[in-house]
């Protein structure tokens, strides 16, 4: 049986958008991962521009400042032995290329102090002081950020030396609008960029999905029951879907085709012994001898049990084939459902006068596996076996379940010294409705359904003859093994 | 800077007494709420019809005008900082004035007015021209010994060949009075250094007369006390030579400076709204058009349709239109404007106690 959603129902449109709104979107991720990147890396452009613009700005505008310097430099001299400076009316026609900044200067001299500027203006740099090295840092006056240019000097005649420092800046007006306009242009250039990649991405992905919907559009529009292959062309990137959407109508295909099967083979069994319980029932009836009809209504009763005997193994096998596909496998002692069913089944034998014996003296046998398919499984084999028992021969109403420990797996033994099954069908026996002998009751699913169940637990099955008649099921379960499979 | 203060406020004291307590001039209705004070260093002959066309405009503004000599003009603008009482104020000494902004004693403004303003008339949007006139010579034709001398050159060899009528007679700024007188002069020592040098040795050998104010210049050219006046503001003598016939403005052919008035809000200034106004006004079109037409100042952008108006200037030679830039400052430099002014002391042979 297939597992199956629990309460199979069509969504509503109501239900059907929540659902789709609820849902994550493939391609609203990958528009974010995309648009994430983008921004990261956008981001780090602008903080780069923002930096490289500032320095570019002091870097242009630095080389006005030292060059304003350098002619008020030139123009200092001595004049009686006192320091003088003429500055030269191009040093501040430099400056005025930055045309809207303050200027702000101061010219010193160590032994003989002030000489002409701004008096207030701290003339001490940053850095110590190096003889004919400028400097330049930026330091607040008059209210707004001034950029400085430091140089100092020795001026030497016969007479004196004295040590001249001037000090030059002008406010940041410009190499701030400079600066921005760099900034500006290039981050604009980035955003451009980056609503372009974005813009690509949305694009990118509606193209990179639509094979998608295709093939959803393609499943759309089938006609109920239709499980041919889907054969429209898509690219290789949705080529596994769509082999596996076909693998995955294969078998639902193949499962239907099992399941009509099965159904055919049930209302076949069902039917011969229907058939028969009506011609008992229309005996009964026409009978009229009460011993006869007597006998005629007890056989009926026997029909009855045998029918609903069939049906509670389809039901089984229903149920354990829901199981397996249902449940996880899970450590269990396996001694439990094999005691269990031996006490079920004992009782049930000793009616037909078998005597089923346990012959175990292991404590603890652990395997991973289903404790219910296992019981069924025992149940069946053990039925089986009181089945083909006789009791014309030696043993012949003995029936022995034996469980022994082998070094990796534990050996389930079910021994009768029945009338045994020829080597041609020992291959048939498990296969679905084969029934060795017409003659003996039987459904011809239980043994089928053992195998369905060892295949499961991944299991071995064998078939072997007993000493000196009769059958032995022989079913081999791994241990669990802790070391390597649970852990 | 304290030095250059100091020294400076020195040489002012001496003749400051009286400019200090003039008292303002109001225009404008006497109940209006609103008072607008203007310091400025402009004659208001030049100005008033301007004033009384504002107040017109504006029935709600006052306005009170204080005419102060460009010197004492800095002084009190920085002597003010903390409490300006001034809204507005106005210059001819370009380099004064921007020496105020360079250190901060300015507040930004900006209009569709200022916007429209060429980059060159305005400086951080907080130094704003609004006139541009020549710098000219004035001379007295009948008392004039010889031609009229059409550049600095033929002055020069004018005063030689005349040394007797023109000793006494020539009248100039006293640079260290004028703050215009100075910047004029430091503008004739960058422009031509030698024909500087030369003149002002002729100057001082010719006992030149110097002025603290153009127009007592003019007043002593009309008279004949004076034959040639240099160096005087064009408006000024412009307005004079139209009225008077015995003078001639003459534009010296060599070169011609060009002198920007400029306007300042002082930081901190009350009713600086009205100053805005005011500052807008005199760049308006409308104002513009009254300097030229009713011939009180040279507007920015004269009407060029009238080539024969005397306030567009014609210039006979090159123009030296005086930069409204950081070039300024050189000028008011303490070393250069220390040794500037000794000699010319110097070569006008006269000392500070003068």
């Amino acid at each position: 049986m297939w597992q199956k959603s629990p309460n199979h129902r069509a969504l509503s449109e109501d239900e059907e958008k929540k659902a789709l709104e609820n849902a994550p979107s493939l391609r609203f991720r990958f528009i974010l991962a995309g648009v994430l990147v983008i921004g990261i890396i956008a981001g780090l452009a602008i903080n780069l521009i923002f930096d490289y613009s500032q320095k570019l700005a002091d870097l242009s505008y630095d080389r006005l400042l030292r060059s304003a310097l350098l002619q008020m430099d030139e123009n200092v001299g001595l004049m009686r032995n006192e320091v003088s400076i003429d500055i030269p009316w191009s040093a501040f026609a430099t400056l005025a290329q930055a045309e809207e900044d303050r200027v702000f200067y101061k010219v010193e001299s160590l032994e003989q102090g002030f000489i002409t500027g701004y008096q207030d203006l701290d003339s001490q740099p940053p850095q110590p002081p190096v003889l004919d090295q400028i400097q330049f840092y930026n330091q607040e006056y008059s209210g707004e950020m001034v950029r400085f240019a430091w140089v100092q000097r020795h001026i030497t005649d016969p007479e004196t030396a004295q040590t001249v420092r001037i000090i030059l800046g002008q406010t940041r007006l410009s190499r701030e609008q400079m600066a921005s306009a760099v900034t500006q242009k290039a981050v604009e250039v980035v955003v451009f960029i980056a609503l372009v990649a974005i813009t690509l991405i949305i694009i990118g992905s509606h193209l990179v999905l639509r094979p998608l919907h295709r093939i959803e559009r393609a499943l759309e529009e089938r006609a109920m029951g239709d499980l041919t292959p889907i054969d429209i062309n898509t690219p290789k990137e949705t080529h596994h879907l769509k082999v596996a959407i076909n693998h995955f109508m294969e078998r639902l295909q193949s499962n239907l085709e099992q399941l009509e099967n099965y159904t055919a083979d049930a209302a076949h069994q069902l039917r011969t012994p229907l058939a028969s319980l009506r011609a008992l029932a229309e005996n009964a009836r026409d009978n009229t001898s009460p011993e006869r009809q007597h006998q005629a209504l007890e056989n009926i009763v026997k029909q009855c049990d045998a029918l609903s005997q069939t049906v509670t193994l389809l039901l089984n096998q229903a149920v354990v084939s829901h199981r397996l596909q249902t449940h996880r496998l899970e450590p269990i002692d396996l001694l439990a459902p094999i005691t269990a069913s031996c006490r079920e089944q004992a009782v049930a034998a000793l009616h037909q006068g078998v005597l089923l014996s346990l012959d175990c003296d292991l404590k603890e046998t652990l395997i991973l596996g289903d404790a219910f398919s296992i019981q069924q499984m025992m149940q069946n084999l053990i039925e089986n076996a009181v089945r083909y028992s006789r009791e014309d021969v030696e043993r012949g109403t003995e029936i022995i379940v034996q469980v022994s420990e082998f070094e990796r797996f534990y050996r389930i033994k079910v021994i009768d010294y029945g009338v045994g099954i020829p080597d041609i069908e020992k291959e048939r026996v498990f296969e679905r409705f084969y029934r060795g002998r017409y003659d003996i009751a039987g459904s011809g699913v239980g043994l089928a359904m053992v195998k369905d169940i060892v295949d499961h637990h991944s299991a071995r099955i064998q078939i072997l003859d007993t000493e000196p008649k009769g059958t032995t099921f022989q079913v081999d379960f791994a241990k669990l093994r802790f070391n390597e499979d649970t852990v | 800077m304290k030095q250059f203060f100091f020294w400076l406020a020195v040489v002012v004291s001496l003749n400051a007494t009286k400019l200090w307590a003039t008292e303002p001039v109001w225009f404008g209705n006497e109940n209006a709420q609103r008072i607008l004070r203007i310091n400025s260093a402009m004659d208001l002959a030049s100005f008033e019809p301007i004033l009384k066309k504002f107040v017109e405009l504006h029935p709600d503004v006052r306005v009170a005008y204080r005419d102060v000599n460009t010197l004492e003009l800095y002084y009190l603008t920085i002597k003010d900082q903390k409490k300006p009482e001034a809204s507005l104020v106005i210059s001819s000494a370009m380099d004064l004035h921007l020496k105020l902004v360079n250190d901060g004693y300015a507040q930004t403004y900006q209009s569709s007015f200022t916007d429209r303003l060429p980059s060159n008339f305005k400086w951080r949007n907080q130094l704003f021209a609004f006139s541009l006139e020549p710098i000219v010579m004035l001379v007295n034709k009948k008392a004039f010994p010889g031609v009229l001398p059409e550049d600095r050159q033929s002055l020069l060899q004018t005063i030689r060949q005349n040394e007797k009528a023109m000793t006494k007679r020539i009248g100039t700024y006293d640079i260290r009075q004028s703050g215009v007188g100075y910047l004029l002069a430091s503008q004739d020592a960058r422009q031509a250094d030698v024909t500087w040098g030369r003149l002002l040795e002729a100057f001082g050998s010719h006992d030149v007369q110097t002025y603290c104010c153009t127009h007592d210049i003019i007043d002593d050219v009309a008279s004949g006390k004076l034959v040639l006046g240099y160096n005087l503001l064009g408006s000024y003598a412009s307005q004079r030579a139209q009225e008077d016939d015995r003078l001639k403005m003459i534009l010296p052919k060599d070169y011609t400076l060009m002198l920007m008035r400029a306007a300042l809000i002082p930081k901190g200034a009350p009713n600086e709204e009205d100053a805005g106004i005011f500052l807008d006004f005199l760049l308006s079109d409308q104002a513009q058009k009254m300097m030229q037409t009713q011939g009180l100042l040279f507007p920015i952008q004269p009407d060029m349709n009238n080539p024969n108006d005397p306030y567009v200037v014609n210039a006979p030679g090159p123009t030296g239109i005086i930069e409204l830039d950081q070039q300024l400052l050189v000028g008011r430099d303490y070393a250069k404007q220390k040794r500037f002014i000794r000699n010319w002391e110097m070569a006008l042979e006269i000392s500070e106690e003068d």
